[in-house]
């Protein structure tokens, strides 16, 4: 273990014996192993242990910045996914259309940035240079559009390609052909036969999205807004090596992405039926 | 041909059909587009060996009077290509010299997790049976944790050096190739000339390192080169989120890091970092992209 949070907590004119005080109060005197064995025997009673830097219980202050980051998470996933699907599916039935290529540059580009300096550049853009949205905190809802937009961008580069290479697919195999052989407009084909069979990789991929975002990608742009959400505990957190607000963050964290793993996978089982049928 | 090259790289067969409708103009448009970013890698390469010897000005010299200067200005000392920072130090050399711990740690990283992901999934494909579900629970199971979390976590309590953050980054990439080469190596293990290569007695040894492993070489440097983009990223974000590299080491998400304090005032600090850690990169997926397609990988 490297860092000592007591001594990072007292005063800085505070003498040894003081810190050593504040350490055998917090239990940071004990040995490692009846540490180890206090805190996991306490977790399994649903107890994450006390903050040591605001002297409230772990869970209570990792509950508290939840709300924030599953509204922010949402709100860019739902624009990660409806504009991700919709270019999709319109690239992927015009390959090679200026509107492919240019969005399919577009979608790799954005791929290849970090998210957090996606969310500078949006900063130095609409905020410092056009003045038109606030940059930080969460003060009314047009504090969201920033942190959400650098997120769906993100995102839904990703769920644009992945839909895109199969509404391709989708648009070569025998179905499809034999659809457009007996005179069904192009539209009706793309948007009824084609659409319905693209529509699980569409789930599943905005499902894996979420689990992306939750998995961390979402808590460094939380980070570059300062997002009052769990991401923004986090790394506080770290810096004051509050270990039990650390450690809380990230099982819940993790709660939610093997959650979500699993829904997306009891999904994927109902709504493709040729897996069911396998 | 390149634009569908993820979808074609599945589905295969669809190669030819794809080629009659691009036309050779544009063909030739887009390999000349491949030696920009090529050219542009080995650059960045080039600057990463050589280190800040090549750069404009000495990165860690300080000048006063010439603090916070936008791009293209200059100072007593001279031009400022990209400009300088809070304390006057010139940006592009501090990219350049960035370029070496930003691109060594990516390398590294990337060919440890290549290393472990490779060996388990021929084992695994190889030998099957526990081996196999071993190694596949194993990278199943940490697919479905929040590994970057994790990162963070052991990074905090380990302590964020340069030595641990090479440690933590493989973990996040090995299931990755550990996947592609256990079916890989699945698809090989019942190949004719696999089974003649046991017929005449060579040992599991000789099979998996002279006949399978050099028959999907190819895949696996496409894969790595994608995977190396990853690494690069997740680097910087640990570096940007302070749990990565420390001052006085400068890698690019550390640069942009470091320029967030000073966003309204100087763009350029953060942008900067950013733009070149982006397009190398970008440079890196269109490469992987090419080379997929090119190389037959489908196969």
């Amino acid at each position: 273990m490297i860092g000592d949070p007591a001594a990072l907590m007292a005063p800085v004119d505070a003498s040894e014996q003081e810190i050593a005080r504040l350490r055998r109060q917090l239990g940071l005197d004990r040995p490692f192993a009846e540490q180890f064995a206090t805190y996991f025997g306490s977790l399994i009673r649903g107890d994450f242990g006390q903050s040591l830097w605001q002297d409230r219980p772990a869970l209570t202050v990792v509950l508290e910045a939840l709300p924030a980051t599953v509204l922010l998470t949402l709100v860019g996933l739902v624009f990660a996914g409806l504009g991700g699907s919709l270019l999709g599916v319109l690239a992927g039935a015009r390959p090679e259309s200026a509107l492919d290529r240019s969005v399919n540059f577009l979608s790799i580009t954005a791929l290849s940035v970090p998210n957090f300096w996606l969310g500078l550049l949006l900063i130095v853009i609409f905020a410092v240079k056009l003045g038109a949205l606030p940059t930080s905190g969460f003060a009314s809802w047009q504090s969201l559009i920033l942190p959400a937009g650098a997120l769906a961008i993100i995102h839904g580069a990703r769920v644009f390609q992945l839909v895109r290479s199969a509404t391709f697919e989708e648009m070569t195999k025998p179905y499809a052909l034999v659809a457009r052989s007996k005179g069904l407009p192009e539209r009706l084909i793309l948007w009824k036969h084609i659409l319905r069979n693209t529509a699980v990789t569409m789930l599943t991929t905005i499902g894996w999205e979420y689990v992306r975002m939750m998995g961390g990608a979402a808590f460094a742009i939380e980070v570059v807004f300062a997002w009052p959400g769990i991401g923004q505990l986090m790394i506080n957190a770290a810096s004051r090596q509050d270990f039990p607000v650390l450690q809380a963050a990230v099982i819940i964290a993790g709660a939610f992405v093997i959650v979500t793993n699993g829904a997306v996978d009891l999904l994927y089982r109902c709504l493709d039926t040729r897996i069911r049928a396998a | 041909m390149e634009k569908l090259s993820d979808g074609v790289a599945e589905s295969g067969g669809l190669n030819g059909l794809l080629q009659d409708f691009i036309n050779p103009s544009l063909r030739r448009f887009l390999s000349w587009g491949l030696v920009i970013w090529v050219g542009y890698l080995l650059a960045v390469t080039f600057f990463a060996l050589t280190g800040s010897d090549l750069a404009p000005y000495d990165p860690a010299a300080q000048q006063v009077l010439a603090r916070l200067l936008p791009p293209f200005s200059s100072s007593s000392r001279g031009f400022h290509w990209l400009g300088t920072d809070q304390l006057g130090r010139d940006l592009l050399s501090n990219m350049i010299a960035g370029a070496r711990l930003t691109l060594f740690i990516g390398l590294i990283s990337n060919v440890i997790g290549m290393a472990i992901g490779v060996c388990l999934g021929m084992l695994a494909g190889y030998y099957g049976g526990a081996v196999d579900r071993f190694v596949m629970r194993l990278s199943e199971a940490q697919t479905a944790m929040p590994m970057f979390l994790v990162a963070i976590f052991f990074l905090t309590v380990l302590g964020p050096t340069v030595l641990n953050v090479v440690i933590i980054l493989p973990t996040l990439i090995w299931p990755a190739f550990a996947r592609m080469v256990r079916a890989e190596t699945l698809r090989l293990r019942s190949c004719l000339f696999v089974e003649a290569a046991v017929a005449t007695g060579a040992t599991d040894w000789t099979v998996l390192w002279s006949n399978i492993l050099p028959n999907m070489a190819p895949r696996i440097a496409v894969l790595a080169v994608i995977e190396l983009g990853h690494v690069m990223l997740a680097e910087a974000g640990l570096s940007f989120l302070g749990v990565g590299v420390q001052p006085p080491a400068t890698t690019w998400g550390l640069l942009i890091a470091r320029g967030r304090t000073y966003l309204a005032v100087a763009w350029w600090l953060a942008i900067m970092p950013g733009i070149m850690l982006g397009l190398t990169v970008l440079a890196l997926n269109m490469l992987s992209r090419r080379f997929a397609v090119t190389s037959g990988s489908a196969a």
